[in-house]
């Protein structure tokens, strides 16, 4: 079967953009896609969108999309699984192009959430969880990773301070990134002020809503080599599920799904954890952040703390991690998150990151999670 | 008909006369420890509760005005203490005191409002509090047809007896879902020391207003408060039962 | 009635509505699959093992053991009322886990992962309607609170 490879990729800028609808965001990340590609709409044989549809108004966001971008008559779909909703069209895209269906396929990952009134999210949050016998409690997002840190603390002596570490790195690089929502670096004694969210987590543990779109645009290896002379192949895919109730999980101080689709990942990819240079995490919580370095096989069980701590995650350390701000400072429109963690990591891979730029990245993994583990997508990128 | 209330705890208001005497020892008949409360009657009070010990139950007599909301708790406590529970709470407890409106003194208006309509407050709220915990109970409150129609010279007694009945129809959906049954039964005209007041003349009139020909007897209210006491009656509440031989339809 | 199952409820309808009025009636109630054995709570109607979909319904005893806990500060709508509330999650002893809010009997500084709990049906009380939902209180805690061995 054919190889996969990314040959154009496009970016919006992350935030609150009362300025556009969900179309236009998807066109500015589009429009930035197909010129780095140098190709035109007629190379395109489909695309796929990745959103969750909820927030929006406007109902079925794939038609909108596919007519403002002018690509009608030609086939798309949207995929939905949360927030990896990106990574699940980056892997339909894929599927489609390995089986041979299409040969040069757009990605467009795309979300507006601040259309929504403040207290139509807060309904929207009160059915994230498993809402028969969870959400009857008043649980929210960030209360599912706070119990997951709380136990994490408990087991394996985490600190406050490490979790905060994570954010105060991300906008470290998220003030070096144009295209993110926060631009500044914070301090430990700010996030330390910051308002309760759910314990032990504060606001600035939290990644924040936001709007935005990534595109990249994926080929067969045939086609790749006609068009691109800086293609990103796409050599491990890994893609498992968990439980949607933390109450099915078998330890809540990891995902179980991010394990899976790790290992089938670096299988199929033939590495391992080691050989990763440079990563995009899934940190829409502080706690995420360090359970993925472990779920990953960054560092052992236990002692993701200490990997931030230690500062190994920082460029030049030994395995550089969000180097773009991750969610936390980029934002998380949450059907862009998964397209966007891909474009960082080509750029990344192709020596195009400027002051961000992790020295001789040859491979580079993303990791993007859907809701509270329950989907988890782990890509591995290479350039030859 | 095997009621089921063998074992249970009861506390009857105004237990030393009338139609509370024959509840009292009714509810003992059929297996219950009953606690009764009186205001004037010692020696009554006495007797019954010697009649109650003498079916095998525990019996205990409370001498408290039940206006009191204090006395109210205190004789609940007590009581749940003495027979180690509390199921069934019946008020009873009534005094009227007549007078067309334009001769009604503040006191006579206040002193039947509160005998009658505060008192039974004051008890169906301190046994509300342990059945709601409980998850279990009943209650009934002793009302009057007085209370579904006007009585001349009975301001003040159809207000209260009238009271009971809507509290008692909140108070059923108060504590419905809690296993908590709380019913009102309505005599007409009961032969009872209250009744041994009233003129001949006014007796007859009841008499001729009963479509039985009859007077109730305290024990035919009594049959029909102990039935709502009872499991029996379990899917009965906010109900109004009127114990009159067809006094008033 | 599954409708009275919570604060909130986001699933009327569902196979196993009959929960809701155990829980009304104080019991805590588990599936277990008619044909494999297999046992579940929360209770499910299609056997996660063998896949058939003949269940029924068992008592737990509510005794549980806390896994892990939060306080949830900022809350979703329709709980604003009752914030701050802490949420735990309990292994019970039976099988299964469970998600409940703390109750009255325990502190919040006594919460620690690893205590023993009770959970224990509760009725919201100054709601009007039917409205049911279980706690988690300290071990020996009862639904029917009497005085007395009865």
């Amino acid at each position: 079967m054919t190889r996969v490879g990314i040959i154009g990729i496009g970016h919006g800028v992350f935030g609150r953009r009362s300025d556009a609808t969900v179309q236009e965001l998807a066109f500015e990340a589009f429009r930035a896609a197909m010129e780095d590609a140098g190709i035109d709409r007629d190379a395109l044989d489909a695309s796929v969108i990745g959103s969750v549809p909820e927030y929006h108004k406007q109902r079925s966001l794939p038609g909108v999309v596919q007519e403002y971008l002018g690509l009608n008559p030609k086939p798309t779909w949207l995929t939905e699984v949360a927030c990896a909703s990106g990574s699940a069209a980056i892997r339909t895209a894929w599927m489609s192009i390995k089986a041979g269906v299409h040969k040069v396929v757009a990605v467009i990952g795309c979300q507006k959430m601040t259309e929504l009134s403040t207290p139509e999210i807060l309904a929207l949050m009160g059915r994230v969880g498993e809402v028969q016998w969870e959400s009857v409690f008043g649980t929210t997002f960030p209360a599912y990773y706070s119990m997951f840190a709380v136990r994490h603390m408990h087991d394996f002596g985490t600190t406050r301070e490490q979790l905060l570490e994570v954010a105060i790195k991300n906008h470290y690089y998220g003030a070096r990134n144009p295209c993110a929502l926060f631009q500044k670096e914070i301090t430990m004694e700010k996030a330390k002020a910051s308002d309760e969210v759910a314990t032990p987590l504060q606001v600035y543990d939290c990644c924040a809503n936001a709007d935005g779109a990534a595109c990249v645009i994926l080929a067969s290896e045939e086609k790749a080599k006609e068009i691109s002379k800086k293609t990103v192949w796409l050599e491990g895919m890994g893609c498992a599920t968990a439980s949607m109730s933390v109450l099915r999980r078998p330890n809540l101080v990891g995902l179980p799904s991010a394990v899976k689709a790790g290992t089938e990942a670096y299988e199929m990819a033939g590495v391992g954890p080691q050989d990763i240079k440079v990563a995009q995490v899934h940190d829409c919580f502080t706690i995420a952040e360090i359970m993925a370095y472990e779920d990953l096989g960054f560092c052992k069980k236990g002692e993701g703390g200490k990997l931030i701590a230690d500062r190994q995650t920082y460029v030049g350390g030994k395995i550089p991690v969000n180097v773009d701000g991750g969610l936390k400072a980029k934002g998380h429109p949450i059907g862009a998150t998964g397209v966007s963690q891909t474009y960082e990591i080509a750029k990344q891979l192709r020596g195009e990151a400027g002051e961000r730029q992790v020295p001789d990245a040859d491979i580079g993994l993303t990791h993007n999670v859907g809701g509270i583990g329950q989907y988890c997508f782990v890509q591995i990128l290479r350039r030859d | 008909m095997d009621l089921g209330l063998e074992g249970k705890s009861a506390i009857v208001t105004g237990g030393s006369l009338g139609i509370g005497t024959a509840v009292a020892l009714g509810l003992a008949k059929e297996g219950c420890n009953v606690a009764i409360n009186y205001r004037r009657h010692d020696a009554e009070a006495k007797e019954v509760v010697r009649k109650v010990e003498e079916m095998g139950r525990k019996g205990l007599a409370v001498k408290a005005d039940v206006s009191s909301y204090d006395d109210a708790h205190n004789m609940v406590k007590k009581v749940v203490e003495e027979f180690g529970g509390l199921d069934i709470m019946v008020c009873n407890a009534g005094i009227n005191w007549d007078g067309v409106i334009w001769k009604m003194t503040e006191k006579q208006w206040d002193t039947v409002i509160n005998v009658n309509l505060k008192g039974y407050f004051n008890y169906n709220k301190a046994a509300a509090m342990v059945f709601k915990d409980q998850k279990g109970g009943k209650i009934v409150n002793i009302s009057s047809i007085n209370g579904l129609r006007g009585k001349f010279a009975q301001t003040n007694y159809s207000a209260s007896k009238g009271g009971e009945i809507a509290m008692s129809k909140a108070l059923a959906k108060e504590l419905g879902k809690f296993n908590v049954n709380v019913n009102v039964v309505a005599p007409g005209m009961v032969m009872t020391e209250m009744a041994l007041n009233i003129p001949p003349e006014f007796l007859n009139k009841a008499v001729d207003e009963t479509v039985m020909g009859r007077i109730a007897s305290p024990g035919d209210c009594a049959n029909v408060v102990i039935f709502l006491c009872s499991d029996m009656s379990r899917h009965i509440t906010g109900e109004v039962i009127k114990v009159d031989g067809g006094q008033y339809i | 009635m599954f409708k009275w199952f919570g604060k909130v409820n986001f699933a009327p309808f569902t196979k196993v509505t009959d929960f809701a009025q155990y829980l009304k009636d104080g019991r805590l109630m588990g599936s277990k699959c008619k044909k494999c054995g297999a046992t579940s709570f929360p209770p499910r109607a299609d056997c996660e093992a063998c896949m058939s979909g003949d269940f029924e319904f068992f008592e737990m005893s509510g005794k549980a053991t806390l896994h892990t806990y939060t306080k949830i500060v900022a809350a979703p709508t329709g709980f604003e009322e009752v914030a701050p509330y802490i949420v735990g999650v309990v292994d019970l002893e039976e099988c299964g886990r469970a998600l409940a809010w703390f109750g009255e009997t325990v502190k919040e500084e006594e919460i620690d992962i690893g205590m023993e709990l009770q959970m224990v049906p509760q009725i919201f009380d100054e709601l009007e309607e039917i409205k049911v939902y279980y706690s988690l209180e300290k071990p020996g805690t009862t639904w029917s609170k009497t005085n007395s061995a009865r």
